[in-house]
């Protein structure tokens, strides 16, 4: 009966290190991740407000659909990222190798 | 209540075994499509994930009803020991070892993937190679412990089983993407490549300037 207020914003957020491009994130939060033409995911930095309910579901659901546990959705308090690098993740290097590793 | 001297409860231990091992099967399969990346065009490659994790749900489900049966069945000497701990069975010694081992490597399976969001990807994957050997391991749990196993349709389908895990195995290997397998086709491919946000409250500050965006691989 109660009134939930969905307060903050979120940043559904990518580990590119552990990422290997299944592309379910895509499919699963379509609004929130684009595929560039390597199939690696693209997402915004913007924090998305929690009362955009769909958005929030849809991140959550791509954050438990990845394959390899490269999502994280992170909730954030302040209204936007002051820094270019608004999180504590490793930005993509040029110099890590695609290559598979050895299984 | 069920007397436990009733045939049924042996029956009820044939018949889920057949239908574990006919599961367990899809399973794996459905993971080869997983890892190899099928789908992405009229099925989503998410779907096929969602179908491998539901089945695998059900497949411990007829598990659970094979292993409770057996237990409470009186025909066979088997207790709830058994069918954790191997060589505790004085009937069938071996083969229902093997079955306990299948069981607590699908256990060490299932309980890391429930723990999915909280454990290393890395220890899940490693863990999650066990399924192959549990695989096997309770296939010839199901061709050395099986009544129905050795005459007729029973072996049919354990061969058909071991052959089409194997050939999925192959495949696993052999069939596999070594980067990336680009867009799927459910992805929004004319989209713009960042969507526009929702726009923000008016009480909120501004964001300050940023410096010229460079984009990491481009």
């Amino acid at each position: 009966m109660g009134v939930i207020r969905r307060t903050g914003m979120f940043i559904l957020q990518v580990n590119p290190i552990l990422c290997d491009g299944f592309g379910h994130c895509a499919e699963l939060a379509p609004e929130l991740v684009h595929l560039d033409e390597w199939g690696y995911p693209i997402i915004s930095k913007e924090p998305v407000p929690m009362a955009d309910l769909g958005s929030y579901e849809s991140a959550r659901y791509a954050e438990r659909g990845c394959p390899r546990q490269a999502l994280h959705v992170a909730k954030v308090n302040s209204p936007a990222p002051v820094s270019n690098v608004p999180l504590n993740l490793p930005r993509p290097a040029r110099a890590v190798s695609r290559e598979r590793r050895p299984l | 209540m069920i007397a436990l001297t009733t045939p049924y409860l042996w029956f009820a231990t044939r018949a889920t075994g057949i239908v574990v091992m006919l599961l367990f099967t899809a399973v794996v399969a459905l993971g080869t499509l997983v890892a190899n990346r099928v789908g992405g065009t009229f099925i989503g490659r998410f779907e096929v994930n969602e179908v491998h994790r539901s089945l695998s749900m059900v497949a411990m489900f007829f598990l659970a009803i094979h292993i409770v049966t057996t237990v409470l069945d009186s025909f066979v000497s088997t207790g709830l020991i058994s069918a954790f701990i191997p060589m505790t069975s004085t009937y069938k010694r071996v083969p229902v070892a093997l079955g306990a081992v299948a069981f607590d490597l699908l256990l060490a399976v299932w309980i890391s993937s429930l723990l999915k969001l909280r454990i290393k990807n890395q220890s899940w994957r490693f863990i999650h190679w066990f399924s192959w050997l549990a695989f096997a391991t309770s296939l010839v749990h199901g061709y050395l412990t099986g009544t129905d196993a050795h005459k007729g349709i029973g072996m049919l389908l354990v061969a058909g089983c071991a052959g089409f895990v194997a050939l999925a195995g192959i495949w696993r290997f052999l069939g596999r993407p070594t980067r990336a397998a680009g867009r799927t086709a459910l992805s929004p491919l004319a989209s713009p490549p960042v969507p526009p946000r929702p726009r923000l409250p008016e009480s909120f500050p501004k964001t300050p300037p940023r410096p010229p965006a460079s984009r990491g691989r481009r």
